[in-house]
């Protein structure tokens, strides 16, 4: 939101007001409790990104998966940790992975499933 | 071992051939525990929670049930069996289906009896423990382990809870909090077992803080079950993450892989601890895997990186390297046991 700018006394007012909830720095100051750095939207848990085959760790990135990636695929259903969409095998699709022993190898033999 | 889909591996530790797989009547494999007796192995599996007992002799299951029903679910977690091997004690979580939604409900303490195949008695955790339950959380609320005497139950987490077997009412906190493990996950049966050695004690690691600087330190602690008396000896600064330790059949040195960094600055390195002077003898960088698992086979010599795969890679326990990796056909899944 940098680039809204207030133009008028009661923007302004509000800006101060926002700057003034931010605590003064003080001398040696040691944040025990530094706020966190944003970080990017990642929908999560698997049951709510909607974007088939896409997979990203809790950074936004790739650099915190498997690789190759299949070897996570199982842990979308059982831990339900990575954001990724698999069939839902609690309820619905139990077998959708049992023709299939070794992701990485044998991926072909999962399942598709039609909700 | 736990592997998918639904099997339970019998691995040769010396040249990484599976010798058989036991198939699972009730599912994926989630967790495996030794019994006390060592002659029978619990195995909690995902897709109805259930509940399966091998036969080590035989290689057969003996015994299987799911705790599901049409309109009752369970997560179950840190599932431990009593002496006898009669019943487990554990935290579950219990999902009603309504005609139009899913209920979730709030945390308890279960007692599963394995021979009436069902759950025979729960306990609310905020009834029994106040408005602090340590049913809830990550991991259930920590894994069990079960006094020799059948008396008391053990949770481990971020505090070590000691509660009265025949109610779950607390006895005792002490402020000692396991590290966090890459390995844990949501599910899971067992406690520190594989970091034992003997009946009626447990060790393994622990971090604590001093009451003033709150300074994260591990250490190695001794508890002796029976007694409920711990001893504990700080080794050094607290890493990031520790995964449970492994110790040596003859007591001298344990080992445990510790993690520093996140994501793509993921550091790993082994260390060996002596057991004897509680401090750190050996340490080894290592590959990292995003996540794994860490054993050790049943005479001490290898160490086992494990887990979301189907790969283990074994590392020499004196000198850290590494030496092969075996492939074994099918992705992994629970806890590896070992059985001379």
């Amino acid at each position: 939101m940098k680039h809204l700018r207030a133009i008028n006394k009661k923007a302004r007012r509000v800006d101060n007001y926002v700057a003034s909830l931010g605590e003064d720095v003080v001398g040696l100051q040691n944040n025990q409790n530094p706020t966190p750095q944003q970080r990017p939207h990642v929908p999560m848990g698997c049951a709510l990104a909607f974007s088939p085959g896409w997979e990203v760790d809790s950074a936004g990135g790739t650099a915190g998966l498997c690789q190759p990636v299949e070897r996570d695929i199982y842990d979308c259903y059982v831990t339900c940790f990575w954001p990724s969409q698999v069939p839902d095998h609690l309820n619905n699709y139990p077998d959708w992975a049992s023709k299939c022993a070794a992701a990485t190898k044998d991926w072909r033999n999962l399942d598709l499933v039609f909700p | 071992m736990g592997a998918y889909p639904n099997i339970v591996m019998i691995v040769d530790t010396t040249d990484g051939k599976v010798l058989e797989r036991i198939p699972l009547v009730t599912g994926l494999p989630t967790g495996l525990r030794l019994s006390n007796d060592k002659k029978t192995i619990f195995v909690t599996t995902n897709d109805h929670s259930g509940v399966e007992v091998i036969d080590i002799a035989t290689r057969k299951v003996i015994n299987h049930f799911v705790l599901n029903s049409e309109t009752h679910r369970y997560r179950l977690n840190g599932a431990a069996p009593d002496p006898d091997g009669k019943v487990l004690y554990a935290t579950t979580t219990e999902i009603i289906k309504h005609a139009d939604r899913f209920e979730i409900g709030k945390p308890k303490y279960t007692v599963i009896d394995l021979a009436q195949q069902k759950i025979v008695k729960t306990v609310d955790s905020s009834s029994a423990q106040g408005d602090t339950p340590d049913a809830g959380g990550g991991n259930g609320g920590g894994a069990f382990e079960v006094s020799p005497d059948g008396q008391y139950l053990y949770q481990f987490r971020n505090q070590v809870v000691v509660m009265k077997s025949s109610d779950f009412s607390i006895v005792e906190r002490i402020d000692l909090g396991r590290p966090d493990d890459p390995s844990e996950d949501s599910l899971s049966l067992g406690g520190l077992q594989e970091a034992l050695s003997e009946p009626g004690q447990r060790v393994t690691l622990f971090n604590f803080s001093d009451p003033i600087v709150h300074n994260k330190a591990f250490g190695l602690a001794h508890f002796d079950l029976n007694t409920r008396k711990f001893e504990f000896t700080a080794i050094g600064p607290a890493p990031v993450s520790m995964t449970n330790l492994r110790v040596t059949p003859d007591k001298k040195m344990g080992y445990t892989v510790v993690t520093e960094g996140t994501l793509g600055n993921k550091r790993c390195e082994v260390w060996g601890i002596d057991m004897g002077s509680s401090r750190l003898a050996k340490t080894s960088e290592i590959p990292c895997r995003s996540r794994f698992s860490f054993g050790m086979s049943p005479d001490g010599k290898k160490l086992y990186m494990y887990g979301a795969g189907f790969e283990i890679d074994v590392y020499d326990a004196t000198t850290f390297q590494h030496e092969a990796t075996w492939d074994l056909g099918n992705d992994m899944r629970g806890g590896m046991i070992g059985v001379p």
